[in-house]
């Protein structure tokens, strides 16, 4: 990663960790905002996919699908930003269905890589965080700002990631 | 290339180039070390983790694919199964980052190849097994990157097999299921592939992942769409490959031994080999899972010692129980040093080439360490051996 690279990903941490703030104190805000990335996020992932298709997969055997992926995505996410009133379950629905899946992966890799000997404490910890924003959305299903927080805590640990991958020594050493 | 080769037919290949029995089983187990060194391991040894010269399924699922992420993953298996044949290849009419995944397709007889086996010259054994893998990989692994493309590495339903049948060559359209767990069916023609991710950096688009194990079966013969070939066809014919992979490794290892001054791309031992050329041919056409047997037996009726199995616990307890400062000079520690030297090489050389895939390298000057911290190890390794030839 070059010094660019690792200044423009300090510079996202900080937007991703000052929106969350943003969410968290104004959580009527933040729930439509949540509807708004969902949109959006389909919006962006249709045209990279559109960009993909142009600058690399036309040249690919049977890379047309991806310009047919990348026109779904846009009309999807059209919609997604089309609605304006989506109940507040469903959103909290969206979230537990992410975080069940990823807890039980990464418990059950947890398991695998404690089988082979290899770190498994950090990936049990991630897994058990995971079940736990679970219990947490299904005890409070009726309230959106606790989508609205586990959305936020989500962006802020994205953030402190992305910080510490920028700080990472990344080059390798060659002796001539 | 699975154990038989790597293990048992390098045996033998070093053997037929004049090392000892004892000095060939230290050349084959370091070959097949390679694909077994995962980061897991090492930290079993508490050895530096940038040494890994593979990657387990495990670590794979588990891996960031973010930008140093993939990085690590390209440099792990560009350097050690899918060394680049052409890191300045051109074609027309492709961007920038289509370029630099498709200057990173393997195959024989590059200009790396020549670096690596130059590399393993002086070098301990296990450096020169480590250094055959690479160079066998070349022919088993070409047409395919050791970076997660998508777009260069992918495969569809137009792979047919070519079989031998009665005399006959018949063909048929290979199966590919996604049950990692169901052994591949030789027979039949069903093999275990990884999942069609539509992502261009998925984990799945990794080598030959897309057409799973079988381009590592000697007697695969395969014509496919290759996802970079503009719907042109390539024939693999792997017994031919094989063979030439054999041959060159034995052309390769009379040059460390020292019994040649140059080692040029091109050329194979095939006339030192023809003695034996039909039963190695016969072996390399054999279809079954694994050839275990039939090169142990080769390699028994060659030097008339029995080969032990490979056992990856044979060198733990001396590198783990060894002094700090004595590591080095195990035979894992060895490893270790080679390791770091090939991913350093081939990193730099990609580097180099302007191509960002397998990340930054930096030029050592002497005045500390800039890059990841494990690559100390290699400078004071370096250092040692500059001093030791003063």
């Amino acid at each position: 990663m070059n010094q660019i690279k690792r200044i423009g990903s300090i510079i996202v941490a900080l937007f991703m960790i000052l929106g969350a703030g943003l969410m968290a104190y104004e959580t009527d805000f933040g729930y439509r905002f949540i509807l708004l990335m969902i949109g959006l996020s389909l919006e962006i992932a249709g045209v990279r996919e559109l960009i993909y298709y142009f600058f690399m997969a036309r040249h690919m055997v049977g890379g047309n699908m991806m310009l047919i992926k990348g026109v779904i995505m846009l009309d999807f996410g059209a919609l997604t930003i089309s609605l304006t009133d989506v109940p507040s379950g469903y959103v909290i629905l969206y979230l537990l269905g992410i975080h069940v899946f990823s807890g039980i992966v990464e418990i059950l890799r947890a398991f695998e890589a404690k089988r082979y000997g290899g770190n498994w404490k950090l990936k049990f910890f991630h897994g058990m965080l995971n079940m736990a924003i679970v219990i947490l959305c299904v005890i409070f299903f009726n309230r959106p700002e606790i989508a609205v927080y586990v959305y936020a805590s989500g962006l802020v640990y994205s953030a402190i990631l992305r910080v510490i991958t920028a700080f990472r020594r990344t080059a390798v050493v060659s002796i001539q | 290339m699975q154990e038989d080769f790597h293990y048992y037919a390098t045996y033998c290949a070093a053997f037929i180039a004049g090392y000892s029995h004892e000095e060939s089983l230290q050349i084959c187990y370091g070959a097949q070390l390679v694909d077994l060194c995962s980061k897991t391991f090492l930290t079993k040894l508490k050895a530096p983790l940038s040494a890994a010269t593979t990657q387990l399924q495990l670590e794979m699922m588990d891996a960031r694919l973010d930008v140093v992420g993939l990085q690590d993953i390209t440099r792990i298996w560009a350097s050690f199964h899918f060394l680049p044949y052409d890191l300045y290849a051109k074609k027309p009419k492709r961007s920038k980052s289509y370029m630099h995944r498709y200057r990173l397709i393997c195959g024989p007889d590059s200009e790396l190849v020549k670096e690596t086996v130059v590399l393993a010259k002086s070098a301990p054994l296990p450096a020169v097994g480590l250094a055959m893998h690479v160079l066998a990989d070349t022919w088993a692994h070409r047409y395919f990157a050791g970076t997660p493309s998508l777009v260069i590495n992918n495969t569809n339903y137009h792979f047919y097999e070519m079989v031998e049948k009665d005399g006959e060559t018949t063909e048929r359209q290979i199966r590919f299921t996604h049950k990692p767990s169901s052994p591949d069916d030789v027979f039949e023609g069903v093999y275990t592939n990884t999942l069609y991710q539509p992502k261009e950096r998925a984990i799945m688009n990794l080598g030959h992942g897309r057409a799973g194990h079988f381009p590592d079966y000697s007697f695969a013969r395969y014509r496919y769409l290759p996802a970079w070939g503009d719907y042109e066809e390539i024939i693999k014919d792997n017994p031919s490959d094989y063979m030439n992979a054999f041959c060159q490794m034995v052309y390769a290892l009379k040059y460390i031994r020292g019994e040649r001054d140059e080692f040029e791309t091109g050329h194979y031992e095939k006339e030192n080999i023809s003695r034996w050329a039909e039963t190695i041919d016969e072996i390399l056409r054999k279809r079954q899972l694994n050839a275990n047997d039939d090169w142990k037996e080769f390699g028994k009726s060659l030097s008339g010692q029995e080969i032990e199995d490979f056992v990856i616990e044979k060198y733990m307890d001396e590198y783990i129980h060894a002094e700090k400062d004595q590591k080095d000079d195990t035979y894992l520690g060895k490893f270790i040093i080679a390791a770091l030297k090939q991913k350093s090489m081939v990193t730099g050389k990609i580097y180099r080439s302007k191509n960002p895939l397998a990340g930054i390298s930096v030029n050592y000057n002497g005045k500390g360490i800039k890059g990841i911290r494990d690559y100390a190890k290699l400078i004071s390794a370096v250092q040692g051996e500059k001093h030791e030839s003063d």
